[in-house]
């Protein structure tokens, strides 16, 4: 049975870890559930608990005094047998008849026969003499019953009843038996004359030792019997009392009236329960020990202690999972939530629960929908920005170049170079017709080296034969596709920055092949070269700005991998005073392109 | 899993409302904490009323302090082998504390130290053994007790007389004690003269011809002082037999079967009761103390009263000399 408990605890105890954060929407129910149920269940249990011990106290002294009133009522029977005994022996000796005291000797012993709590009835003179006895002993030798206590009561107060304290009676030879014995005075007819004679009635004392022996008062109490002076009648343990181990608060009984008292005893608490009998002005006391009468109250204080206990725990449990039921759905959607926010946006609410909590969940997923929605119009938008910046910056390019290109054509004309002009301007023209190209962003590779050497040739004869170039490619990679003026800001670069500064003829080569199933370009100068960190810079954002061509080249690497992905585009391989070589990876296209 | 979790729940509440009404009966019977102490009260005999009266001590303290008692008694009291045996058969049945009577001075000593080894008090009533670890020794202090006979023989007798004394065993430490206490009151009168010293062996019988066959061999003899029950009422018979009746009296002790008619017939002049229900009740009541760890006194006198003819009424000697045994 502990093994099921322990693993009962540890089930809850593992389940309290698991769900049980503070602050969480389920402990903040748990814990107020909890709090309203304590105290609704403890202050039940209180108010139950008091009104029991009342009534346990209240019952615990009417059944004390209802046992005392049952000893009473036997005592009182008993005491009147003893009577009506006595009056049967009046009857029987008023009767004229001459032999008198033989059918009253016969009613005596039938008398005796029938009712065994009788030990002896007995008749003596005035002078002490026997006149009859029921019993068949002979009376002691040299007994004086003027000197017995019953006899000289009824000389005192001849017209009382007396009962005696139970004593031994000493009349008989060989019997020494306790009784009570109740004397009283009745005429005898004497031959018509009525003579004052004593009556004695002994009555077993057996018989009240057990009326008051056999009264239980929980397991300790017991009944004892005094009389009006206070002389122990009856008391269970009446040796104790004699040899003075035992001590009994008589004389509180004995000025008390009847009724039930609390008191204590060597440091135990006792209720005294006192009673007066009829006739005789007896008392009947009942001592009973408080501890035994509260037991029950100590059960019930047990009991409703652990149910208070069980039922904390039990709805503290039960308010665990109601609070988990309804804060599941939530936890579900706040982890949902999270990944949210971590950027994963393929996300469907599937949560059943609550309406509450369903509408959240739809509305989650409706949000959810919309976000996303809204993320890809916007990054449609800025891409759609950036193309558009693009084309912008491509315009720009012309206007700068095309001013240069005029004035070198003006200054050749002035110095009436005629053939030369002409070359130029159908350079020029060339150039142009490729560049806008009926308006298509994909060009021909071939029409793209056409346009790479109308520029050459115009910035060969501005640069008045500072270079030299070749142009090679194979045949079949001329009609493969490309966007329009990629290699042009490469030729650009190359001049400014390689060529223009060298003291030598300088010479630069365009190819075109394809390479590991793609589209190789390559712009290589023989010129002054650019430092590693200039290469770095030059494709990197950092550049933007810093060195002017450097915008043309990085515009054609973003335009590139914008378009056909981040496998393709630039790459710079350049070394100081040896030369510079950009390769331009494009993907093999064929058809035009958006 | 709601509904597993509530199978589990009701599991749970059954298994705390079955424990609770187990804790319930523990409770009630740590209500009463004596309960548990198991006391053994083993007697010399369980024949006489002085016996049963002791029986009666007994368990009268038994019922008021609720512990388990259990009072046991060899059928004679000259079988000591049987009441080791009793003392024995405690130890094994692993009581609390023995309450001894012994039946023998020196042959119960080692079985009650054995005890005592165990770790069980003993704790002797009414006749000891020669033995320092004993708890207490509840009894009549002989002495004392003897010394009111003495006083009561001087009483009756005067102080010129011939005596004789019946005592009942040779060596035993009661009889050893009275026989003190005699001599502690005739020594202070010179012209009392012992004239024998029997040994009844505790027998009714015995003591009656050892009186007799006394009485041929110093018919001189005014008074006879009786050492205990047994030994009493054989001179008493004695006494009648011979019709001696007034002419040897007679000091006594004890109160078995028919002295008190002796008594009354005058054929006993005065006789030495103890308290034997006193020594039953104190005997448990100080044995419980033992085991609670209360310290009580070495020894303890449970008293003696002396009784004659005009006082054997008062209520207070009533209950003395004619106890209720039931």
């Amino acid at each position: 049975m502990n093994i099921k408990i322990k693993k009962a605890l540890k089930v809850i105890s593992e389940v309290l870890y698991k769900t049980f954060k503070f602050g969480s929407l389920q402990s903040i129910i748990t814990i107020y559930f909890a709090i309203i149920i304590i105290l609704v269940i403890v202050f039940m249990s209180a108010v139950i608990y008091s009104k029991f011990v009342k009534t346990v106290d209240n019952n615990a002294l009417v059944s004390t005094s209802q046992t005392i009133n049952q000893v009473n009522r036997n005592l009182q029977y008993y005491l009147q047998g003893m009577n009506e005994v006595s009056n049967t022996v009046a009857e029987q000796l008023n009767s004229p008849s001459s032999n008198a005291i033989q059918k009253a000797k016969d009613v005596f012993k039938m008398t005796i026969t029938l009712r065994k709590d009788i030990e002896s009835i007995a008749v003596f003179t005035e002078g002490g003499d026997m006149l009859l006895s029921t019993s068949n002993l002979n009376l002691k030798k040299g007994l004086n019953v003027k000197q017995e206590d019953w006899f000289k009561k009824v000389i005192k107060q001849p017209g009382k009843i007396n009962f005696s304290s139970p004593h031994v009676q000493n009349l008989y030879r060989g019997e020494h038996r306790w009784v009570v014995s109740l004397s009283k005075e009745v005429k005898y007819n004497k031959n018509g004359k009525m003579v004052r004679v004593i009556a004695l009635v002994d009555m077993k004392f057996t018989a009240i030792d057990e009326l008051c022996h056999l009264i239980e008062l929980g397991k300790k109490g017991y009944v004892y019997i005094i009389n009006t002076n206070g002389i122990i009648i009856y008391h269970p343990q009446q040796q104790l009392i004699y040899s003075g181990l035992k001590n009994e608060k008589v004389d509180f009984a004995v000025n008390n009236d009847d009724g039930s008292y609390i008191q204590n005893n060597n440091g135990e608490k006792t209720v005294m329960t006192i009673k007066t009998v009829g006739y005789t002005g007896w008392k009947i006391v009942g001592i009973s020990y408080y501890n035994e009468m509260v037991t029950s109250k100590k059960e019930i204080y047990y009991f409703i202690t652990s149910a208070v206990a069980i039922s904390i725990l039990v709805l503290f449990v039960m308010s665990l999972i109601i609070s988990a039921r309804i804060s599941l759905p939530i936890k579900k959607l706040e982890k949902l939530m999270a990944r949210v926010e971590k950027g994963e946006l393929d996300i469907y609410a599937d949560i059943k629960g609550e309406n509450e909590v369903k509408q959240l969940s739809k509305t989650f997923n409706s949000m959810i929908y919309r976000i996303k929605n809204l993320m890809d119009e916007n990054s449609k938008e800025q891409e759609a920005k950036r193309k558009s910046e693009i084309k912008a910056l491509q315009a720009q390019i012309n206007p700068h170049f095309l001013y240069n290109t005029l004035d070198s054509i003006v200054w050749m004309a002035e110095n009436e170079e005629t053939k030369g002009v002409i070359t130029m301007v159908i350079a020029l023209a060339n150039l142009f017709r490729t560049s806008i190209s009926r308006g298509k962003e994909i060009i021909k590779i071939k029409d793209e080296l056409e346009n790479a050497r109308s520029y050459l040739v115009i910035q060969q004869m501005r640069y008045t034969d500072k270079f030299d170039y070749i142009i090679k490619a194979d045949e079949d990679v001329l009609d493969y596709r490309t966007f329009k003026i990629v290699l042009q800001p490469i030729i650009e670069n190359s001049i400014y920055h390689g060529i223009k500064r060298m003291v030598d003829r300088g010479m630069i080569k365009v190819t075109a092949e394809i390479k590991d199933d793609k589209l190789l370009l390559q712009v290589i100068d023989n010129g002054m070269g650019m430092s590693k960190e200039t290469v770095e810079s030059m494709l990197s954002n950092e550049s933007k700005g810093k060195i002017s061509s450097g915008i043309g080249v990085k515009n054609v690497h973003e335009r590139i991998q914008l378009y056909f992905g981040n496998e393709y585009g630039l790459e710079i391989e350049s070394e100081l005073e040896v030369g510079t070589c950009v390769k331009i990876w494009l993907p093999k296209l064929k058809e035009e392109v958006g | 899993m709601i509904i597993k979790v509530s199978i589990l729940l009701i599991q749970i509440v059954l298994l705390l409302v079955i424990n609770t009404g187990c804790m319930g009966q523990v409770n009630s019977i740590s209500n009463n904490p004596q309960k548990d102490i198991k006391v053994e009260v083993i007697l010399k005999t369980s024949e006489n009323d002085f016996w049963k009266n002791v029986r009666m001590g007994a368990d009268a303290a038994g019922k008021e302090f609720s512990v388990d008692l259990s009072i046991n008694s060899p059928l004679n009291e000259s079988d000591v082998e049987d009441q080791i045996r009793l003392v024995n058969n405690a130890i094994e049945r692993k009581v609390d504390v023995i309450v001894l009577a012994a039946c023998d001075f020196k042959k119960l000593v080692s079985v009650s130290e054995k005890a005592v080894d165990a770790g069980i008090p003993v704790i002797i009533i009414d006749s000891t053994i020669d033995s320092t670890r004993v708890s207490t020794f509840i009894a009549t202090d002989n002495k004392e007790a003897a010394i009111k006979a003495g006083n009561k023989l001087v009483e009756i007798a005067g102080v010129e007389c011939n005596i004789a004394i019946m005592s009942f065993v040779k060596g035993a430490a009661t009889s050893n004690e009275r026989q003190e206490g005699i001599y502690d009151v005739i020594k202070k009168y010179p012209k009392i003269h012992v004239l024998g010293i029997r040994y009844s062996l505790s027998d009714e019988v015995i003591a009656e011809k050892l009186t007799k066959d006394l009485l041929i061999k110093h018919p001189n003899i005014n008074a006879i002082v009786a050492l205990n029950g047994p030994s009493t009422m054989g001179t008493a018979k004695a006494i009648e037999e011979l019709n001696l009746i007034g002419k040897v009296k007679i000091v006594g002790f004890d109160n078995i079967n028919g002295e008190i008619d002796y008594l009354e017939d005058n054929a006993i002049q005065g006789i030495i009761i103890q308290n034997p229900y006193n020594m039953g009740y104190l005997g448990v009541k100080n044995a419980i103390d033992v085991v609670n760890k209360v310290s009580i006194a070495k020894t303890i006198n449970t008293g003696s009263t002396v009784i004659d003819r005009s006082v054997m009424y008062l209520p207070e000697n009533q209950k003395l000399l004619f106890p209720f045994i039931k």
